[in-house]
């Protein structure tokens, strides 16, 4: 599916893949690390946090115990008038903007064992001081558990909060200190010095503790409760342990009891109020054991990293978004002109090289690639303008030689019978030209009227040349021949010619004979000529012996000597050129004498006509159809018994 | 065709294998020449291992033969047989040529 997309379309594909890769690898890195980074300083952040309000708790509830314990240990020790105790409990309420009212508490038996109830109270309402006794029977102090529980364990404490009705009628904590009188050597006990505060004052300490937007700080006592906490509802309402309950939440449980036995901790834990996760730092106040943790909501505190994800995945993908065109462009401007050249190439494949190459300014490989297929169009241009032009003239030359080729053909004589008029004789021909002009030839003509001249020759080499040196041959021999002299003196003649100047070394291998139309007489020269085949009536045909001069045209001064041999009548001679053979079949293998012997042979006794056609039919057969470079020639010449002219006396000129 | 020359003493021993028609006869008449051009006179052609010579063949020795003649040197031949001795023979080129039936009668001779 890829394979056929476009260069530029995998370009953008890879490199915005492997671009995005790489960017999500230190995208999630980057996340990973800030987070943890974050985390650790919101630790840092929480602890610091809590340790601060906690001190600041502390300190307060220090402030608060040292008013009691100052006045229990005076009390004790020095005596004490009622009158003068009850501006120095106002002034200690009124001086400390920590305490919201305090209390010296007397055991109502006292330690004479008679005294009546009596607790001076002085505490702060709407700003205004106000003085109580709370030994009054409607509330009873000794009955509460801010008096009860230090009088049991001998120590001061502070007493979980509650709703002190009838007397502060708020909600508060109370310190308490019991104090004691030396009866005889009885250390006896003798009341209770309490100071309060108020619950409301810790919520303002508490609420105070914002971080970012929906974190928030809560208190609970040293049994769960909620001190402090922005839902107003839980407060002296509900335990941490109710809403593991509710919550059915194992953890927070144990959260719980880890706070309970004064322990500080950083966990998760999900917000009561707005129910997101948070971290909570928790932390107890040494004092009086409760314990003040803060929430700190994950979302908004990661909602940096986030916003700051956000930011990086936007310039990410703006980027990867550059890079896509930035890849594009590039991708265009190697694609287009490809594209480009791939179309002017089809252009060219069909022919027209004159199509408008994209123009390419660069230098680059696409530059250099632009480049060399200019530099091939018009090399292919050049090449095929020339080829045309050889073409042509290969063609003129060809139709030069296939003119050449015709010309050779029709200076033979190719009318058969030549005289028809001349029963005496017979004489038949046939020439099968190469493909290549070939320089095979014959020619046969009457001197006089009894004296028949004949001629095979082949001249060397082939072509236009051995054409022209064809024609100059046969028409000197004609011209010589027609002065009456022997064979043997017409090769001789022809020979000077042809040598002199002959710088091309050019020759012919000519045989001429001549025929006695009257008595049969052959007489002939052999200029380097295969020798013919005599075939006589009663003997197996043979070939002519004692030729063998040398080819014409190759010495100036070559002499040729002219033999005779007599025919009978019906008696011939079968000539032929080395065409016949060295005639070859597929395999290479010549036709040769001795096949051309024994086909002459078999034919013998027939018209020569015959003859020939059935020889010329077996070569085509022996070579079945491999090419032949040479022409193949045969003439075969018949001397015939003649009633007519025997009787009209030419037997004297026999005799 | 396979054309290879070696001199013994001033004589230019020519070994001639394949066929030596209108295709091969000129590369054999250049290298030839080639030779005659630096001044060699006497050529041997040892012809025993030729099967085949056509008329372009014949036409290539004669052109060297009368360069040779021209200088007063010499071409002679040996090893001729089958019918490449057969061509020689009715071309004439026997009664023109001196041919030895091998190699060191030749050389022998021209000593």
């Amino acid at each position: 599916m890829l394979r056929n997309r476009g260069i530029a379309f995998k370009l953008i594909l890879f490199f915005t893949l492997s671009s995005g890769l790489i960017l999500l690898l230190i995208f999630g890195f980057n996340y990973r690390f800030s987070r943890l980074l974050f985390e650790k300083k919101m630790a840092d952040d929480a602890e610091n946090l809590v340790h601060a309000k906690v001190n600041r708790i502390e300190s307060s509830l220090l402030a608060v115990q040292k008013v009691p314990d100052t006045l229990a240990s005076l009390l004790e020790n020095s005596p004490y008038r009622k009158e003068e105790l009850l501006p120095l409990l106002r002034a200690l309420v009124n001086n400390n903007p920590d305490i919201y009212g305090a209390a010296i508490a007397f055991e109502p038996s006292g330690v004479d064992g008679k005294s009546p109830p009596f607790a001076p109270y002085f505490f702060k309402q709407q700003g205004e001081l106000k003085y109580a006794d709370l030994g009054k029977a409607s509330y009873r102090y000794d009955h509460w558990d801010w008096y009860q529980l230090p009088k049991e364990i001998n120590h001061s404490a502070w007493s979980e909060p509650y709703y002190d009705d009838g007397g502060g009628n708020i909600l508060m904590a109370t310190y308490s200190v019991p104090f004691y009188r030396m009866s005889g050597s009885n250390r006896q006990f003798a009341g209770i010095v309490t100071a309060d505060i108020n619950l409301d004052w810790l919520q303002e300490v508490v609420s105070s503790i914002k971080v970012l937007e929906t974190g928030y700080g809560f208190l609970i006592s040293k049994n769960g409760t909620f001190l402090t906490h922005p839902l107003r509802e839980l407060i002296m309402n509900e335990t941490l342990f109710g809403i593991a309950e509710a919550r059915n939440d194992a953890r927070l449980r144990e959260i719980g009891r880890k706070m309970i036995r004064g322990e500080s901790g950083f966990v998760p834990f999900r917000s009561i109020v707005s129910q997101e996760p948070c971290w909570m730092y928790y932390m107890p106040v040494p004092a009086n054991g409760w314990t003040l943790a803060v929430l700190f909501p994950q979302n908004e505190f990661t909602a940096d990293i986030a916003r700051l994800s956000r930011m990086i995945i936007i310039l990410g993908i703006a980027g990867l978004l550059l890079l896509s065109i930035a890849v594009a462009f590039i991708a265009r401007s190697i694609t287009n002109p490809l594209a480009a050249m791939a179309q002017a190439s089809k252009a060219i494949a069909t022919g027209n090289l004159d199509v408008e190459l994209p123009a390419c300014a660069s230098n680059d490989e696409v530059g250099k690639l632009a480049e060399a297929f200019r530099y091939m169009k018009e090399s292919l241009k050049e090449y095929i303008t020339q080829l045309t032009e050889t073409t042509a003239s290969k063609e003129r030359i060809e139709s030069e030689l296939k003119i050449a080729h015709d010309i050779q053909v029709s200076i033979l004589p190719k009318i058969f019978p030549p005289f028809p008029d001349r029963p005496e004789f017979d004489i038949y021909a046939v020439i099968e030209p190469a493909r290549e002009v070939g320089g095979d030839f014959y020619d046969f003509f009457f001197i006089d009227d009894k004296n028949f001249c004949f001629v095979i020759g082949d001249v060397s080499g082939k072509g236009v040349p051995a054409a022209l040196f064809m024609a100059v041959t046969k028409t000197l021999i004609k011209a010589t021949a027609q002065r009456g002299i022997d064979p043997g003196e017409i090769l001789t003649n022809v020979n000077r010619e042809l040598s002199q100047g002959n710088d091309s070394c050019m020759f012919a291998t000519i045989f001429c004979g001549m025929l006695n139309t009257e008595t049969g007489a052959l007489s002939f020269a052999n200029g380097g000529h295969n020798s013919p085949l005599i075939v006589r009536r009663d003997k197996e045909p043979e070939f002519l012996a004692g030729t063998g001069g040398l080819v014409v045209g190759a010495m100036e001064d070559a002499a040729y000597a002219t033999q005779t041999v007599p025919l009978e009548p019906d008696e011939s001679l079968f000539l032929y050129t080395d065409g016949v053979t060295e005639a070859m079949d597929a395999r290479g293998e010549f036709y040769s004498d001795e096949r051309l012997n024994q086909q002459v042979a078999q034919h013998r006794g027939n018209p020569i006509r015959q003859i020939i056609e059935g020889i010329m039919e077996n070569i085509a057969s022996f070579s079945r159809g491999a090419l032949q470079s040479d022409d193949i020639t045969i003439m075969m010449i018949q001397f015939k018994k003649n009633e007519e002219r025997t009787a009209s006396g030419i037997t004297d000129v026999r005799a | 065709m396979e054309i290879t020359t070696r001199k013994e003493k001033q004589v230019i021993v020519v070994s001639l294998q394949g066929r030596l028609d209108a295709v091969t006869a000129p590369e054999l008449e250049r290298r030839l020449s080639a030779l005659i051009v630096q001044g060699e006179l006497f050529f041997l052609l040892n012809m025993n291992g030729l099967e085949y010579i056509s008329s372009a063949g014949l036409r290539g020795i004669l052109a060297t033969a009368k360069k040779l003649k021209e200088k007063q040197g010499k071409i002679v031949f040996a090893g001729l047989k089958g019918t490449v001795e057969e061509v020689f023979k009715i071309s004439g080129f026997l009664s023109i040529f001196t041919a030895f039936d091998s190699e060191e009668a030749a050389l022998r001779t021209m000593e």
